[in-house]
C-alpha cells in the first residue's frame, strides 16, 4: 500500500471512527439497579390480545403499540429514570431563537431490519404521509395543524440532506420536542406504495401490514425483529444484531436473543400463565398484590416491585354540571356541592383497601412525581370528614325535608342520583360501593350502575349519566391533555355546555364560570409560552384552581405494580405503552 | 327423500335473512360505538371520528349498512371486514377455524364416547350404587358450569407445578413443525378444555340415554324378545338400545353450532385459539361484521345439524320416513 492510499484511509478511517464515537452512547441507568447485562436467552412476555395489525399507525391499539416499541425507534426518547428527553434516532436538535424551527441532527450508519440505510427521507415520509395523513387511524393530523390568527396552518417537514430534518412550526409550540417522542420513524421504502405520494389513496395507508403479512415486509430500526405470528397465540420478536444503542462497556443492545409473546386476554389467564412460569413479567394491579407477595415471600422464584407512577389512570368521580334533570343540574354545577361531596370521599380507605396502600393521594391532576409541573394541592383538598360534608349540605340548603332520611334539593326531588363505574373491574366496583356506602351516611342516595369500562368515557361525552367515575391518563406535560382539561375541550366531559356548537369554533365562553374562563386562558398561554418557568407557575396555578373549585374530584394516584422473575436482570417497570420509554433493550436473562 | 331436502333447504335461506336481520338490530341497539374505546387517545379527535366512520361506513344509515353488507354475501360472498383488524372477515374465522373444530371435535367425541355407554350402565343398574354414583356425579357435571371447571383444573395444575395452563401448546412448540413432542404438548394441554368442556354434556347425554333405555327396556317387543327367550345381552344391544338411541340422533345435530357459541367462556378462560373468544371480543368492540358473519354461522350451523339429524335419523329408525 503506497502512502497515498495509505493516508486517506487513515483519514477516512479516523472520520469513521470519529463519527461512531462522536454519535452519543447510550447511557446507563445505575440510579435504577441496571447493570452491565449479558447477551442471549429470551424473555416471555403477556400480550393481552392478538394484534390487529403490524402497522402502528393503522389502528389506536395498545397491543400494536407494545410490539412496535421493540420494532421501531422514535426521533427522541425519554431517559428512563429522570424522564427528560434524550436523543433516540436523532442523535441531536436545536430549536431556533422564536422557537418555530427545529432542526434535527439523524444518527447516521442506522439502517433498517432489511439492510436499507436509514435517512432523513423516511423521517420526513413518516410525518408528511403518514402521521399527518388524516385518514390514518391512529395518525394525528391535528396536532400538526396550528390556529394563527384564527387561520389554520400545518407544520412542515423538510429533509436537507441524508442525515438532518428541519420542521417548521407556523407558531412556537413548547411542548412540540415531547410530542415529536410520539412517534415511531416508518420506513419508506416498504410503505411507500401505501401513501398518496405512492399514488395511493389516503385511507390506503391502513392497509399496511395486516397481521398475515410477511414478517420480512415489517422493517424497523428497533430492538427486535418480527419473526413469527401465530394467529391468536404468539407474536415472536429476535433481535436486531446490528441495532445502533450500546451499553456502558460498549456491549450491543439488546442483550435478549428474542422475545416472544404469549397472546393472553383475561387476567386470570395471564395470572395462570405467570404462576406457571410460563410468562417472565406480569403487571398487576395493587389488589392483586398480596397473593402475589405472599407468594415471593414463599419462594416463588420472583419478586413483586411498585413504583411510583408519571403515566397511568388516576380516577376521578365527576357530576355532570349539565345533568338531564334541571334541578340534579344546578346543584351539581355548584362548586360549594362538589365541594361538601369531596369530604364524602374516603382517598385514605380506596388507597388502603382497594390498592392495599400501592396508590397515593393524587395531583389535581398533574402525578405527584411530575417534578416539572406537580403542584401539591393536598392542602386545598377536602379530606375525608363526613361531618364537615353534612355541614356543607346543610349550609346549602340541602336538608332532609320529608325526613325519609334522604336530603332533599326541592320538596319534589331527593338529593338522589346515578353513578356510573365500570363494573368488569374489581377496582371501579370496590370504589364505586365506598363511595355509595359514605353518600349515603350524610344522606345522599346515589344509586349504581355498572357498564364496561370501555364504555365510560364514552358514556361521559355522550352526557347520558348523572355520575360517573372514569380515569384519564396523566401525561408529562399538561399541555399533551389539554382536551380533557381545558374548558371547552373534546374530552372536557363533566361540563358539556363550555364546548363549541361546532368543531373549530370558539368555546361557549358564556357557559364558563370565572375560574373555568381562567383555567382556558392558562392552558391557551401554556400551548405557545416557551419559557418553562412561568409556564410551570402558570400550569401549576390551574391544579390549585381544580383543587378549589373541584371540576371533578380526584380519587387516587394508583402505583406501577409488576411481578417479575427472578432470572429477569435490569427490569424496569414499563406501561408497556409510552412511546419514548423503552426499558426492555436493557433486559438480560441472568 | 329429495323433495323434502330440498324444501328443508330452501326454508333455511328465509330463516337465515330473519337471524340476520335480528342479529344486527340486537348489534346496532347495544350501547356505545366502535370508536369509543378510542376517545381517551390524545390523537383521537372528532374529526378522527368522522372519519373513522366514514372509512368504516359507519356513517351510513343502520338499514344501509344492512343492505350493503347482504349485497356483499350474496353477490360476492364477500362477509364484510374486520374494523379492528381492517382484513376480510372470512380470512380471521378462517383462522381459528381448524383450532375450533379440533377441540370442539374432541370434546364432543369424549362426551359421547363416555356417556353414552355409562347411560346404558346405568340403566341397566337402575337405582343401584352405579346409577346413583354416576347420576350424583352427573348433576354436578351439570350443575356446575364448564369455566369453573376449567378454572379449577387451572388451579389444580398449578397446585402441582404443571405449566399447562391455558391454550394449546407450550410457548416452545407454537409456530414450530409438527412433531411427536408437540403431538404430546398438544395432548398435554388438551385434556383440560376436554374435560372441563365435556363434563357438563356428559351428563345431559348421560341422562338423556338412561331415560330412553329405561323407556324402551318397559316396552312391549322387548318383553317378546326376552320371552322369545334372546339371550339378555342381546336383547338389550339388538333391541333396547338401538331404539333408545335415536332421540340422540337429534341431540347431536343441536350440538353443532357450540363449536361456536358452546364454549365462550370456558375458552376465554383457557386462552384458546378458538372463535368463541373472537365472538366475545367482536361483540364488545362493536365490531359488527365479525360478530355477524359469526352468529350467521351459528344459525346456519344449527340448522344444518338439524337437518343431518333428521336425515340420520331417518336412517337409523326403519319407522321414520320423510317424502
Amino acid at each position: 500500500m503506497t502512502r497515498r492510499t495509505l493516508v486517506p484511509l487513515l483519514v477516512a478511517v479516523l472520520a469513521v471512527g470519529a463519527l461512531a464515537w462522536a454519535q452519543p452512547k447510550v447511557v446507563s441507568y445505575p440510579g435504577l439497579g441496571m447493570v452491565a447485562g449479558t447477551p442471549g436467552g429470551t424473555l416471555t412476555l403477556a400480550l393481552g390480545d392478538s394484534p390487529p395489525r403490524f402497522f402502528y399507525y393503522g389502528e389506536i391499539s395498545s397491543i400494536s403499540q407494545a410490539l412496535t416499541m421493540q420494532m421501531f425507534d422514535t426521533l427522541i426518547d425519554f431517559d428512563l429514570e429522570t424522564y427528560e428527553l434524550v436523543p433516540g434516532l436523532a442523535r441531536e436538535w436545536s430549536v431556533s431563537d422564536d422557537g418555530t424551527v427545529i432542526t434535527l441532527k439523524l444518527r447516521e450508519g442506522v439502517t433498517w431490519h432489511d439492510g436499507t440505510p436509514f435517512t432523513a427521507d423516511d423521517v420526513v415520509f413518516t410525518f408528511d404521509q403518514i402521521v399527518t395523513n388524516p385518514e390514518a387511524r391512529a395518525g394525528d393530523a391535528a396536532s400538526f395543524i396550528f390556529t394563527v390568527a384564527g387561520e389554520p396552518r400545518p407544520a412542515t417537514f423538510a429533509a436537507p440532506d441524508a442525515n438532518t430534518v428541519v420542521i417548521t412550526l407556523p407558531t412556537p409550540a413548547p411542548a412540540f420536542l415531547l410530542f415529536l417522542r410520539s412517534f415511531y420513524i416508518m420506513p419508506k421504502h416498504k410503505l411507500l406504495p401505501f401513501s398518496v405520494e405512492g399514488g395511493a389513496q389516503p385511507a390506503d395507508i391502513n392497509n399496511a401490514w395486516p397481521t398475515d403479512v410477511a414478517p420480512s415486509e415489517v422493517v424497523g430500526t428497533g430492538a427486535f425483529m418480527l419473526r413469527e405470528y401465530v394467529p391468536g397465540q404468539v407474536v415472536r420478536l429476535v433481535k436486531n444484531p446490528t441495532y445502533w444503542r450500546f451499553d456502558e462497556a460498549g456491549t450491543r443492545l439488546p442483550y435478549l436473543d428474542g422475545l416472544t409473546y404469549l397472546i393472553v386476554p383475561g387476567t386470570d389467564a395471564q395470572v395462570a400463565q405467570f404462576l406457571a412460569g410460563n410468562l417472565d413479567q406480569l403487571n398487576i394491579t395493587g389488589g392483586q398484590f398480596p397473593d402475589f407477595k405472599s407468594r415471593e415471600l414463599a419462594g416463588a422464584g420472583f419478586t413483586v416491585v411498585a413504583a411510583r407512577a408519571l403515566f397511568g389512570s388516576p380516577p376521578h368521580l365527576a357530576f355532570n354540571f349539565n345533568a338531564a334533570d334541571p334541578e340534579l343540574a344546578a346543584v351539581f354545577s355548584n362548586h360549594e356541592f362538589r365541594q361538601a361531596m369531596e369530604y364524602a370521599v374516603d382517598r385514605m380507605r380506596v388507597i388502603d383497601d382497594v390498592y392495599n396502600g400501592l396508590a397515593e393521594i393524587p395531583g389535581t391532576p398533574t402525578a405527584p412525581v411530575n417534578g416539572a409541573f406537580y403542584e401539591d394541592t393536598t392542602g386545598l383538598m377536602r379530606m375525608y370528614d363526613l361531618e364537615a360534608a353534612a355541614a356543607a349540605l346543610d349550609a346549602l340548603g340541602l336538608v332532609d325535608t320529608n325526613g325519609n332520611g334522604v336530603r332533599n334539593v326541592s320538596a319534589t326531588r331527593e338529593l338522589e342520583f346515578t353513578l356510573t363505574y365500570g363494573n368488569d373491574s374489581a377496582v371501579w366496583t370496590d370504589i364505586a360501593t365506598i363511595v355509595q356506602n359514605d353518600f349515603a351516611e350524610v344522606g345522599v342516595k346515589v344509586n349504581l350502575q355498572g357498564i364496561q369500562s370501555s364504555q365510560l368515557l364514552g358514556t361521559g361525552l355522550s352526557g347520558d349519566y348523572e355520575a360517573i367515575l372514569v380515569a384519564l391518563g396523566n401525561q408529562p406535560d399538561p399541555e399533551l391533555r389539554k382536551p380533557i382539561w381545558q374548558p371547552g375541550g373534546s374530552l372536557y366531559y363533566w361540563h358539556r355546555a363550555t364546548q363549541p356548537a361546532a368543531q373549530g369554533e370558539r368555546p361557549n365562553f358564556d357557559a364558563m364560570a370565572d375560574w373555568e374562563r381562567r383555567i382556558y386562558d392558562v392552558f391557551e398561554t401554556g400551548s405557545v409560552n416557551t419559557d418553562p418557568v412561568s409556564r410551570a407557575a402558570n400550569y401549576r396555578e390551574w391544579q390549585r384552581l381544580n383543587a378549589t373549585y373541584v371540576p371533578v374530584i380526584m380519587i387516587a394516584k394508583p402505583s406501577n405494580v409488576a411481578a417479575v422473575y427472578d432470572h429477569v436482570g435490569n427490569f424496569v417497570y414499563n406501561l408497556g405503552v409510552i412511546p419514548g420509554y423503552n426499558p426492555v433493550p436493557h433486559y438480560f436473562r441472568r | 327423500m329429495l323433495v323434502y331436502l330440498t324444501r328443508r333447504i330452501l326454508i333455511m335461506i328465509p330463516t337465515l335473512l330473519l337471524v340476520s336481520v335480528i342479529c344486527f338490530v340486537v348489534i346496532q341497539l347495544q350501547p356505545g360505538s366502535f370508536a369509543d374505546r378510542y376517545l381517551e387517545d390524545p390523537r383521537f379527535t372528532a374529526e378522527t371520528v368522522a372519519r373513522l366512520n366514514a372509512q368504516l361506513g359507519l356513517d351510513r344509515t343502520p338499514v344501509e349498512q344492512y343492505l350493503r353488507w347482504m349485497q356483499g354475501i350474496l353477490t360476492r360472498l364477500d362477509f364484510g371486514f374486520s374494523f379492528f383488524a381492517n382484513r376480510p372477515v372470512t380470512g380471521i374465522i378462517g383462522e381459528r377455524l381448524a383450532w375450533t373444530v379440533v377441540v370442539a371435535g374432541v370434546t364432543l367425541a369424549f362426551a359421547w364416547l363416555v356417556a353414552v355407554p355409562l347411560g346404558i350402565v346405568v340403566a341397566l343398574r337402575k337405582n343401584g350404587f352405579t346409577d346413583a354414583v354416576a347420576s350424583f356425579v352427573g348433576y354436578i357435571g351439570l350443575a356446575v358450569p364448564d369455566f369453573l371447571v376449567a378454572l379449577l383444573l387451572v388451579a389444580l395444575v398449578l397446585a402441582y407445578g404443571g405449566t399447562n395452563v391455558g391454550g394449546l401448546f407450550s410457548a416452545q412448540y407454537l409456530g414450530a413443525p409438527w412433531s411427536w413432542a408437540k403431538l404430546v404438548d398438544l395432548l398435554n394441554h388438551l385434556w383440560i378444555p376436554v374435560l372441563a368442556i365435556g363434563t357438563g354434556g356428559i351428563a345431559q347425554i348421560m341422562r338423556q340415554m338412561r331415560a330412553n333405555l329405561l323407556d324402551v327396556l318397559h316396552a312391549d317387543y322387548v318383553r317378546t324378545a326376552k320371552a322369545k327367550g334372546l339371550h339378555p345381552r342381546r336383547v338389550t344391544y339388538r333391541h333396547a338400545v338401538r331404539t333408545a338411541i335415536n332421540p340422540l340422533v337429534s341431540m347431536a345435530g343441536l350440538q353443532l353450532p357450540e363449536l361456536i357459541n358452546g364454549t365462550i367462556i370456558a375458552s376465554i378462560v383457557l386462552n384458546l385459539p378458538t372463535i368463541g373468544p373472537l365472538l366475545y371480543t367482536s361483540l364488545l368492540n362493536k365490531d359488527q361484521y365479525v360478530a355477524m358473519t359469526l352468529l350467521l354461522f351459528a344459525s346456519l350451523l344449527l340448522m344444518i345439524g338439524n337437518l343431518l339429524a333428521d336425515l340420520a335419523l331417518a336412517w337409523v329408525d326403519p319407522r321414520i320416513r320423510y317424502g
